[in-house]
């Protein structure tokens, strides 16, 4: 016992140290011989390569049983997200401010929407998406009856968002008080937004704050309606043209010329009260125009 | 030793009366006057022991809060701080984590240290109620009149009366005294009573017979004495200081949890230091890695360890309460399984504290009496004539009387008032003969000469019991040899046969059997007066005796000795067994000591002493090589000759060991020679005197009936019984708890690499987190509490009574093979892990390629459209959700392999099936925290079932680890798996 009390100082700690690191008197190198350290890491090694081919095994076995279209679930997708372009972050919620005598600022914002709309190029969908879609109606596709075993996606063009389209105004309407914004919802596999095709579902912006200062809120397509054709989504697999359908909203700003606007995609099937998930079924973000 | 050489310089025992007088300005005749005693009182204090000066409360809560786990634990919470604070200035307000983390770790250190503090509290309170409440009286002569008074209020130079019965109030000088004798064993240890008288006969003021000690009790006689010394002045009162001075030593068990800790810090620091260079390696920002290198050394914390030890502990420390042990410090358990060797005090651990008739000598033949507690034992045979008369000399020749109102109690346990030696025989009498209150009646008592030292022998004479009978009965007891000086004849079988050389022989031959049994012996004799020569009414002169003291009719002999207690030869065949030595350090003679230890079994059958083996071998002592002889009686003052070295010498070589006539001082130099030799040493007392060595020694028990305050608070744990039995018991549990520490840590220590390896993944290979911070103290804190605690009701494997105590420099708590086996062999069900995680994430879209390097994306809040491997688009929350849902199959994971594993840590070597599977039935608790799993999605049950495989395969490959432990002993295998 006596010897365990005694206080160590760190020069004898050191020395213990030193000692366990190369002991001379048994030749034991960190408490061990260099055979048994030989031996033991043999162990070791083995242990760990039937460990990690196990575990290999298993993540083969699960690779193996998952379906390659659908995913096993989907309780964590029960209702889409939705955002908003351009996706401009303030500290924490989305800010679209920009300045009309700056150029540069609206240059940016359509910067943005143009990088956003590359894969909706009229040209490029009508080469990927070659399909004719009818249009207000679900697109159930039980048959993989495109090419290469894949299914048929509808094409959206970039031409379909009308003034919104940057055709007639590549500056998106950021170089004046008539901002345009698009809306995209989150695509889920086999979702339908809404139990029939006859009621499909729209955008929908409310002015949440500074109402006076929006004067007309324009949709494009017509009505903000998503056309039911681009539903449902079949999977990367099945479907990898396929593209979301967009709307565009375009305000007019007066007044102050900003307000705090909530865009929602208004169907019974998408909830939009999430109180955890501020991007479900909907979209609040900030517009400003400065001069 | 200062306590010598401060008695030294008082003189008091050596002035004369006068002198003294003056001195305390008292008169031996009428005492102080009152209004100076109350002067004195106020200057001096009350005359009572203050109580050790107690730590005060907060220091005791303090030192709660700052054992070894508790310091690793703030240091944690501490970077757990910074960690947070760098957080925040880096603008990252979303990392709470690491602010609650820090503040579950303190809680969690201030909850376990209450616990502690509490199970301290109580156990304090316990020791607190023995004291004696009732306060002590003193007959004080102040002013010329008699007062009875409390003790407390004595001063120094009060004249106060004791008598037999009494406590001494103080430290008094003997002014006058009759037969007076008092106890001194609370003080030295020695038995005998001493006897005190008015005149100095030794210089050293312990030795001389004029000075009554503080709290010594008298046995009988009167005495009147000036106080000399009050309260801690007294003698007593200094050596209770002493034990104060006296350091703490730390317990064993809190070295092996500092060597534990320094292992846990080496290694986090190690981890964190490589996965630091890692990160740096693979381009994070210095700051970012910084905070990485944080959280691995706060991740090696086992938060859950520290509660685990103390519950564990409190456990344990709470069945050996009922076991009448009571622990004071929850460590001292443990201790008490280490402890290779016992000190154990003789007179009331070993034995009964009772003289007890043990044999009789008549008829030439040696009886054996009834020693035991209970009286269960044989008794012999009764019906010789002999017998009868003997029985009539031991009981009219006595003049020890019970206390009165004692009829319901039984016989051995009743109060009596005399000494030791009458007491038994008062007792031995009234159990064989019957009443003998009323017995002794009907012999009136005509004159009685009580013992004295100079003739040694105590006689009375009585009528006879036959009214008509005319003659006068002498009866007489004493040293045998002088009662044999004085007999002509002897009984037997009823006859009265000349006493001739046969006789003397055999007489001599018995008297030596009975002492070398080192009982102490009487020889009884009798005779029937002449009616001639002493007619009725004869005036008999105790003094000058005139009457007939010699040719009388030699009865019989009767031994008496402290009897063992009947549990005690078991305890110590068990202490034997298990690789514990029992030292026997007593204040009694040799002999004596001898004849216990090698009648409890201290020493062997057929043990030698090196003079035995000289006497057997007929050659003087100096030949005798010492490493032959196994026992070894060493007496104080022999000892008092040794140096240090000798006396190691000594204790190394004889591994059985009796020390007799040994001081206080004496003791605690017996209790140093053994730590010197590297021994976990216990050491039992009661008196005041032993409190040094109780301090001294790594457990010190105090016994809970006949020990004093001081001694109680010197030690660590405390015998409510008084029964050496107890403190085997006390060993057995501090192994079983030693053990099951040890399957509790491994248990607990291996969740600490699935609990770390998400992270370490996270750092490398950019997956979404596996496991969250919040659910590691989950499982720390909440689920695995149950089941590593439960361990601790496990019992035990093999016989662990009949191992050799630990060698706390090998046999640690947390060994290399323990940490590695638990580490990185038990610790792969992060595979386990890791294959639920990859499971749940692929199933709900994320293959496990795609999760590598998704972090980045995965934690941007401001992307609300991560595609996943089928294209699905997700919001941040929904993928915190999913990476919710991952923790919480991690979580499952570790859980179901943690039940695997409690199940593998039921046993280190022997097979879960030869010890049964459900034998704790605290196990249990474990399934129930299951339930709690179920919290977070009711889609996860199927993902219960995917670590299942690994929980099978941790279990067989334990069961093959202990196959191959148990068929090869000694082997490459045992060597490096055995823990």
């Amino acid at each position: 016992m006596a010897a365990l009390k005694e206080k160590r100082t760190c020069g004898q700690r050191c020395e213990d140290f030193g000692r366990f690191v190369w002991n001379s008197d048994d030749g034991t190198l960190m408490g061990r011989t260099p055979e048994k350290w030989v031996y033991i890491s043999l162990y070791y090694v083995a242990f760990y390569v039937v460990m990690t081919s196990l575990f290999c095994l298993a993540i083969w076995t699960l690779m193996y049983t998952l379906d390659p279209y659908t995913p096993d679930y989907q309780d964590r997708l029960k209702s889409p997200g939705v955002m908003v372009w351009p996706d401009t972050y303030g500290e924490e919620a989305v800010e679209i401010f920009y300045n009309t005598s700056d150029k540069a600022s609206g240059m940016k914002m359509a910067n943005i929407l143009n990088e956003f709309l590359k894969p909706y190029n009229d040209t490029q969908q009508l080469e990927s998406n070659n399909y004719n879609c009818t249009k207000g109606k679900y697109f159930i596709q039980n048959t993989f009856s495109a090419p290469h075993h894949t299914k048929w996606s509808c094409p959206f063009t970039q031409s379909m968002l009308g003034a919104c389209s940057g055709f007639e105004d590549p500056t998106f309407g950021y170089n004046c008080s008539m901002p345009c914004v698009i809306i995209k919802m989150n695509r889920i596999i086999n979702f339908l937004p809404t139990n029939h095709s006859d009621l499909p579902a729209y955008v929908n912006c409310t002015v949440l704050d500074g109402q006076e200062n929006v004067a007309k809120i324009e949709y494009f397509p017509d009505r903000g309606i998503m056309d039911p054709s681009y539903f449902p989504y079949y999977g990367k697999l099945a479907q990898p043209t396929y593209v979301n359908p967009l709307v565009a909203v375009r305000f007019s700003l007066v007044g102050e010329k900003k307000a705090k606007i909530q865009c929602r995609v208004v169907s019974h099937k998408i909830s939009y009260e999430n109180f955890h998930d501020p991007y479900e079924g909907k979209v609040i973000f900030s517009l400003k125009a400065m001069k | 030793m200062n306590l010598a050489i401060c008695l030294l310089l008082q003189d008091d025992h050596e002035i004369t009366i006068e002198e003294l007088e003056t001195r305390y300005n008292t008169s031996v005749t009428k005492g102080l006057t009152s209004t100076f005693a109350s002067q004195v009182l106020e200057r001096d204090g009350p005359n009572e022991l203050k109580p050790p000066k107690g730590t005060p409360e907060y220091v005791k809560f303090a030192r709660q809060l700052a054992g070894g786990l508790q310091c690793l634990m703030w240091v944690a919470a501490v970077i757990c701080f910074i960690a947070f604070g760098i957080e925040v200035a880096r603008g990252n307000v979303t990392a709470f984590d690491n602010l609650y983390l820090a503040i579950t770790l303190i809680s969690v250190v201030v909850v376990t240290g209450c616990f502690g503090y509490y199970q301290e509290f109580k156990s304090t309170n316990i020791i607190a109620s023995f004291k004696n409440l009732v306060p002590q009286q003193a007959i004080v002569i102040r002013d010329g009149q008699k007062n009875q008074i409390n003790a407390h209020q004595l001063v120094v130079g009060d004249l106060v009366e004791i008598k037999g019965g009494d406590r001494v109030p103080a430290d008094i000088r003997i002014i006058s005294g009759q037969a007076c004798k008092v106890d001194n064993s609370s003080l030295t240890g020695e038995s005998e009573p001493q006897s005190k008288t008015p005149e100095c006969t030794h210089e050293n003021p312990l030795e001389t017979k004029n000075i009554a000690f503080f709290s010594t009790t008298c046995l009988e006689g009167v005495a009147t004495g000036v106080i000399i010394n009050t309260g801690d002045r007294t003698i007593i009162g200094r050596i209770a200081s002493l034990a104060s001075g006296v350091g703490n030593e730390k317990t064993p068990i809190a070295i092996e949890i500092e060597h534990f800790v320094d292992i846990i810090a080496g290694l986090a620091i190690f981890f964190g230091f490589t996965f630091f260079v890692v990160a740096m390696f693979i381009g994070y920002a210095f700051l970012e890695a910084m905070i990485f290198f944080m959280a691995i050394v706060v991740a090696y914390v086992p938060e859950g360890l520290l509660a685990t030890v103390t519950v564990c502990l409190s456990l344990t420390a709470k069945r050996l309460a009922r076991k009448n042990c009571v622990v004071k410090n929850l460590e001292a358990v443990e201790t008490l399984g280490s402890t290779s060797v016992i000190c154990s005090d003789k007179t009331g651990t070993l034995t009964q504290n009772r003289m007890t008739v043990a044999h009789l000598w008549f008829d030439n033949h040696v009886h054996a009496a009834d020693t035991t507690e209970d009286q269960s034992g044989q008794s012999f045979d009764q019906s010789s004539e002999t017998w009868r008369s003997l029985a009539r000399v031991a009981s009219l020749c006595n003049r020890a009387t019970f206390r009165p109102d004692q009829e319901g109690v039984p016989i051995p346990k009743r109060l009596v008032v005399g000494d030791a030696s009458e007491t038994a025989l008062l007792k031995f009498t009234e159990l064989t003969v019957g009443n003998i209150m009323d017995y002794r009646n009907r012999f009136k008592k005509v004159v009685e000469v009580p013992f004295n030292s100079t003739n040694k022998f105590q006689l009375s004479i009585h009528e006879l019991e036959d009214p008509l009978d005319l003659r006068y009965l002498l009866v007489m007891k004493g040293a045998p040899e002088r009662i044999l000086e004085r007999c002509s004849t002897i009984l037997i079988k009823g006859q009265e046969l000349p006493l001739d050389e046969q006789w003397s022989e055999a007489f001599q031959t018995a008297y030596m059997d009975l002492g070398g049994l080192g009982e102490r012996v009487l020889g009884f004799c009798h005779i029937y007066l002449n009616e001639k020569e002493f007619p009725r009414g004869y005036a008999f002169d105790p003094d000058e005796m005139n009457f007939t003291t010699s040719g009388l009719c030699f009865a019989g002999l009767i031994s008496m000795i402290d009897p063992p207690r009947a549990t005690v030869p078991d305890a110590v065949m068990k202490c034997r067994t298990a690789g514990i030595r029992v030292v026997m350090v007593t204040g009694d003679h040799p002999i004596t000591a001898r004849a216990i230890a090698a009648n409890v079994g201290i020493i062997s059958e057929g043990s030698e002493t090196v003079e035995d083996i000289a006497q057997r071998k007929r050659i003087p002592v100096e030949q005798v090589n010492k490493r032959d002889a196994r026992a070894c009686v060493i007496s104080g003052g022999q000892l008092k000759d040794m140096s240090s070295e000798e006396l190691d010498d000594a204790l190394r070589n004889h591994p059985e060991m009796v020390f007799a006539r040994t001081s206080p001082q004496q003791k605690l130099i017996i209790v140093e020679s053994c730590q010197r030799l590297g021994s976990i040493v216990a050491v039992t007392g009661d008196g005041v005197n032993d409190s040094p060595a109780l301090k001294k020694a790594d457990i010190g028990v105090a016994m809970g009936i006949a020990g004093s305050d001081a001694a109680k608070n010197a030690a660590d744990m405390i015998l409510l019984d008084d029964n050496f039995a107890s403190i085997v018991t006390g060993v057995e549990q501090g192994r079983l708890i030693f053990d099951n520490l040890k399957k509790s840590i491994a248990y607990t220590l291996t969740k600490n690499i699935p609990e770390l390896t998400p992270y370490l993944i996270y750092i490398t290979v950019s997956v979404p987190l596996p496991l969250g911070c919040i659910t590691i103290l989950f499982i720390e804190l909440a689920t695995d509490i149950f089941p590593s605690v439960s361990l601790a009701y496990e019992k035990a494997e093999s016989d662990i009574m009949h191992l050799k105590p630990r060698n706390p420099r090998q046999h640690r708590l947390v060994n290399e093979a323990l940490a590695v086996y638990s580490y990185f062999q038990i610790g792969r069900c992060s595979f386990a892990g890791f294959t639920d995680y990859f499971t749940a994430m692929a199933q709900e879209g994320w293959y496990p390629l795609l999760c590598v390097g998704l972090r980045s994306q995965w934690e941007n809040v401001h992307l609300q459209d991560v595609q996943d491997s089928y294209g699905q688009e997700w919001t941040f929350s929904q993928r915190l959700y999913q990476e919710y849902t991952c923790y919480t199959v991690f979580f499952v994971s570790i859980e179901i392999c943690q039940i695997s594993d409690v199940l593998i840590r039921k046993t280190r070597r022997l097979s879960v099936f030869q010890q049964g599977f459900f034998r704790s039935v605290k196990t249990h608790p474990k399934h129930a925290s299951l339930g709690i799993m179920y919290l977070n999605s009711t889609q996860l049950v199927q993902w219960w079932f995917v670590p299942v495989p690994y929980g099978i395969l941790i279990f067989v490959y334990d069961e093959i680890r202990k196959l191959g432990v148990r068929r090869y002993p000694g082997s490459w295998w045992d060597q490096e798996l055995y823990y």
